[in-house]
């Protein structure tokens, strides 16, 4: 193994990587916005750093319990899960940066990026399987707090996905109204991997709240389903496996939604589906059409055909891209999406498998490359006109 | 809504089922050789207590007490009684449908012009993979084979079977297999698509082994059950509908796991038939694996090739359900992502109500891409020999 | 072609690399040393563009056969002789540029010269500059 310091020596002169020109991309002045990244981890260094936003009562629980997390099987974490070029040499004590600072510079400045969603550490949405509501709700609070302190004021382009969980809506209801009149709140994060699938009523008073505040849900892989196993076969052996069931639990979730009629109770809600890949899509809105066809008896509250549901109300992200043997193929499969009205820009920065924007897709029709590196997102997230003109200006 | 019983028979003089069209694709030539396979026929028993006479008295007793004992999959694929109301047989008062071989043969083979039907048994059967008892759920499987073998072999040289096994104790799964291999029309084995633990897992390699063999593929169709898993990552679906959206989780993750843990490096000739849990699924689960490959490889570095290049030598994948994407062109991009010349066989699911027919199922095709999906893919898959085939097309 | 001194033979020891970029320029060109031999990358991965140079040099894991009882035991070899891109973790032989997850792609090498205590490299000025 390589010794930290002949490493460290790498980045005088270069850190990171800078963009290349290439097709689908120009990096003209923006006149408007033409890039949203819908998935930017934000990330807090150790536990403790949490304690100034926690209340006595639960300080004293993290310092004697941590996090507390339960282990939602494989993280995303090979090669020690962050970008090894991101790596700051000027930090001595740990080997990431996890400062907003850092992301401006690695990110937002060095790829035009107009908006960056901070969708949080993804170890942590394993709070959805706590046993204790309590304690999942505040950790989501005082995470939300920390980002605010840390993340949020200072730079108009950095916008929050506000972290709930939904272990007890009620608490998740009120984390939401307690936010929803920052205008940096643009969305509300749920992780994928719940105790219960999202249909259920059991989570309606959350989306009702979400729909009251004009707020979509941007759900990320993973979290905890205390008790589901991750296959229909029970568990597989290999890291590699694992990251083949993000489909299903999109899918799952997706399914869910339209089937027991969460659109039909909230018209105006919307979700985002991160990190999933994204063919998944193109197959359950052609099955569930074909079902529904068939067997619309059985749910005769669905007044419309189960893909209308999904491309008004359902957004997928972008990253990790599907790579198919032919460049055509892209094509294709943008066009059995939808992609022109479901498909959200995100780079998953900082981690080892993200997309830049230049190159995650082929060049594209200007019409089609708008949607999905800007407009799709901005009619998704709570992005105010005056919050455009703070960062177009 | 309700029509009566008696102008349902009414319907049904002079027309028994619906009769082939001519379609684009589709030839009503007489065969110069075999140019239909269908890998998805149901037969059935129409009462538990017709396996009497197949099990041994120890069980028998169970039987009796117990009845088949299988436990509850959560929802089967019945709506609407399961079977294709048209077809029900006007002629038997006392139930529905008509379970006989030779109305198969008139309402399938004679009027679809079907080269091979592999019978794949009653879907409700494969939950004997949760059974806690190993022992009953083998018997059950010996017993049901024994009475296809009397009741639905050695008749028409157009019925070939597809053995069932249980995946509870591998060891039993593999004296059947054995029992069985050396019949001429045990062309596969049947193995539930949902079993207790993932088809890569060691303790089901010496199944594979034995199929290997013998040179038979595994068909593997939706249902079984999988004690203490549930349907999908996040618990239980409440709807019918949610829980047909899972088949493709269930598919994916099966493929997956053959490929990830190396049973095709181990058993290079193995092939493993997945049935009844639509297609596309296997493209974005191909692409996604080759992408995965790439990086992290180097955790599973008994993995010679890239994921699909297992999968196109390997799995076959049923035509049945078969999607119906928006715009026909594409079902030609699905088909050509799929590599379908290669994967994808033909099925019917005879006799259920979300059946596919062969003249309808897919748009018109090239001769190669036709003749590759509805008979070569499946004669390459199955163990079916040279004889066999002359025996159906002289 | 332009043959250009890139550095000192001591300022890189075995299991070293030093990464040479043009004044604002984009991309440059990674040397490395594997076991005393020097090598030269271009420092643009042609799968996704990301500074290949930058990434971890290892080995990689080998066996003959799926893990069992009696086989497939897993090894580790060729240490110090790969590196893997920072973006999406491709890994590439760095003596050849030939990736080894997928046989048509190759990143360019470049020779290098040893002079005395310099390393000379030839390179195409536009790859070095990369803009």
């Amino acid at each position: 193994m390589q010794a930290p310091d002949k490493l460290d020596q790498i980045y005088i002169g270069k850190k990171g990587s800078a963009p290349i020109s290439a097709p689908g991309w120009t990096a003209k002045p923006a006149d408007g916005v033409k890039l949203v990244d819908c998935d930017v981890h934000q990330i807090f260094r150790e536990p403790e750093d949490l304690l100034p936003y926690l209340p006595k009562f639960y300080q004293e629980h993290l310092l004697d319990q941590g996090l507390h997390l339960p282990d939602p099987g494989y993280a995303n974490m090979p090669y020690r899960r962050y970008r090894s070029d991101l790596k700051d040499p000027e930090l001595k004590a740990r080997e990431f940066n996890y400062s907003l600072e850092f992301t401006q510079k690695e990110l937002l400045d060095r790829w035009n990026i107009d908006f960056a969603l901070l969708t949080g550490p993804p170890p942590l949405y394993a709070c959805a399987g706590l046993p204790d509501p309590d304690w999942a709700a505040a950790l989501c609070t005082a995470f939300n707090d920390w980002t605010i302190e840390h993340w949020l004021e200072v730079d108009p382009r950095v916008v929050n996905a506000i972290l709930v969980a939904p272990n007890d809506p009620a608490l998740a209801v009120k984390e939401i109204h307690r936010l929803a009149p920052r205008v940096d709140t643009v969305a509300v994060l749920m992780p994928m991997l719940t105790p219960q699938l999202y249909g259920k009523r059991i989570y309606h008073p959350i989306w009702e709240a979400c729909a009251e505040h004009d707020l979509p849900v941007v759900s990320h892989i993973v979290g905890d389903s205390p008790g589901s196993t991750p296959t229909p076969a029970g568990f597989p052996s290999y890291y590699t496996e694992y990251r083949m069931i993000r489909p299903s639990l999109a899918s799952a979730q997706a399914a869910s939604l339209i089937a027991e009629g969460v659109f039909e109770l909230y018209p105006n809600l919307k979700f985002a589906f991160i990190e999933a890949q994204q063919m998944w899509a193109a197959p359950l809105m052609w099955h569930m059409d074909a079902d529904w066809k068939a067997l619309g008896d059985q749910t005769p509250w669905l007044k419309r055909l189960p893909s209308e549901y999904f491309r008004e109300h359902i957004r997928v992200g972008s990253q990790p891209m599907h790579e198919p043997p032919q460049t055509e193929q892209v094509y294709q499969m943008l066009e059995m999406l939808h992609a022109d009205e479901t498909l959200v820009f995100c780079t998953d920065f900082p981690h080892w498998d993200w997309n830049d924007p230049v190159t995650v897709l082929p060049k594209l029709d200007e019409y089609t490359h708008r949607r999905i590196f800007a407009e799709n997102a901005l009619d998704l997230l709570r992005i105010t006109d005056d919050m455009i003109e703070a960062v177009v200006a | 809504m309700a029509q009566t019983p008696d102008k349902l028979q009414q319907i049904h003089i002079g027309k028994k089922g619906a009769a082939p069209i001519a379609a684009p694709g589709w030839t009503g030539k007489p065969a110069d050789r075999v140019k239909l396979v269908d890998c998805d026929v149901h037969h059935n028993i129409h009462d538990p207590e017709q396996l009497l006479p197949y099990l041994p008295k120890f069980y028998q007793e169970h039987l009796l007490d117990q009845g088949l004992h299988l436990p509850g999959s959560g929802y089967a694929n019945t709506p609407f009684r399961h079977t294709r109301p048209d077809i029900k047989d006007p002629a038997l008062k006392e139930r529905d449908f008509n379970f006989s071989l030779e109305f198969t043969q008139k309402e399938l083979l004679d009027r679809w012009n079907i080269n091979f039907a592999l019978l794949t048994g009653p879907p409700v059967f494969l939950a004997l993979a949760g059974l806690p008892d190993p022992d009953w759920a083998a018997a059950l499987c010996t017993a049901f084979n024994d009475w296809t073998i009397e009741h639905w072999l050695d008749k028409d040289p157009r019925v070939v079977n597809a053995i069932l096994v249980a995946p509870n104790d591998p060891a039993l799964a593999v004296k059947e297999i054995h029992r069985l291999a050396h019949r001429k029309d045990t062309v596969a084995v049947m193995m539930p698509m949902q079993t207790p633990q993932l088809f890569g897992k060691r303790m089901y390699h010496p199944i594979w082994e034995a199929c290997a063999e013998h040179d038979l593929p595994v068909v593997s169709h939706i249902g079984g059950l999988s004690p203490g898993s549930t349907p999908t990552p996040v618990g239980f679906p409440s709807y019918y509908m949610e829980s047909r959206m899972t088949r493709p989780s269930v598919a994916s993750a099966q493929a997956a796991s053959l490929i990830v843990e190396g049973v095709f490096e181990k058993f290079p000739s193995f092939k493993v038939a997945l049935i009844e849990v639509q297609q596309m699924w296997a493209v974005p689960l191909m692409w996604h694996m080759d992408t995965d490959w790439k990086a992290i490889g180097d955790q599973t570095p008994w993995l010679k090739r890239k994921p699909s290049e297992y999968f196109r030598e390997h799995i076959r994948v049923g035509t049945q359900p078969m999607h119906e994407p928006p715009q026909t062109e594409q079902v030609y991009q699905m088909l050509e992502m799929l590599h379908a010349d290669e994967t994808l066989i033909f099925c019917t699911d005879f006799p259920h109500f979300d059946w596919n027919d062969p003249v309808t199922v897919l748009p018109k095709l090239d001769e190669h891409t036709h003749r590759r999906i509805f008979a070569e893919n499946a004669l390459d898959l199955l163990r079916i020999t040279d004889d066999m085939i002359e025996a159906v097309v002289a | 072609m332009r043959r250009i001194v890139v550095g000192k033979v001591a300022e890189i020891p075995v299991g070293g690399r030093k990464i040479i970029v043009p004044f604002r320029g984009r991309a440059g060109i990674g040397i490395f040393n594997v076991n005393g031999s020097f090598y030269a990358l271009r420092n643009i991965c042609p799968h996704k563009r990301g500074p290949l140079c930058t990434g971890e040099v290892a080995g990689r894991s080998t066996t003959s056969a799926p893990p069992s009882l009696t086989d497939g035991f897993v090894d580790y070899e060729r240490e110090g002789e790969i590196i893997r891109c920072p973006w999406h973790a491709w890994q590439f032989d760095i003596a050849t540029g030939q990736c080894l997850v997928d046989p048509d792609v190759r990143v360019k090498t470049y020779p290098i010269i040893v002079d005395g205590d310099d390393l000379i490299v030839d390179v195409d000025v536009s790859d070095f500059i990369a803009e």
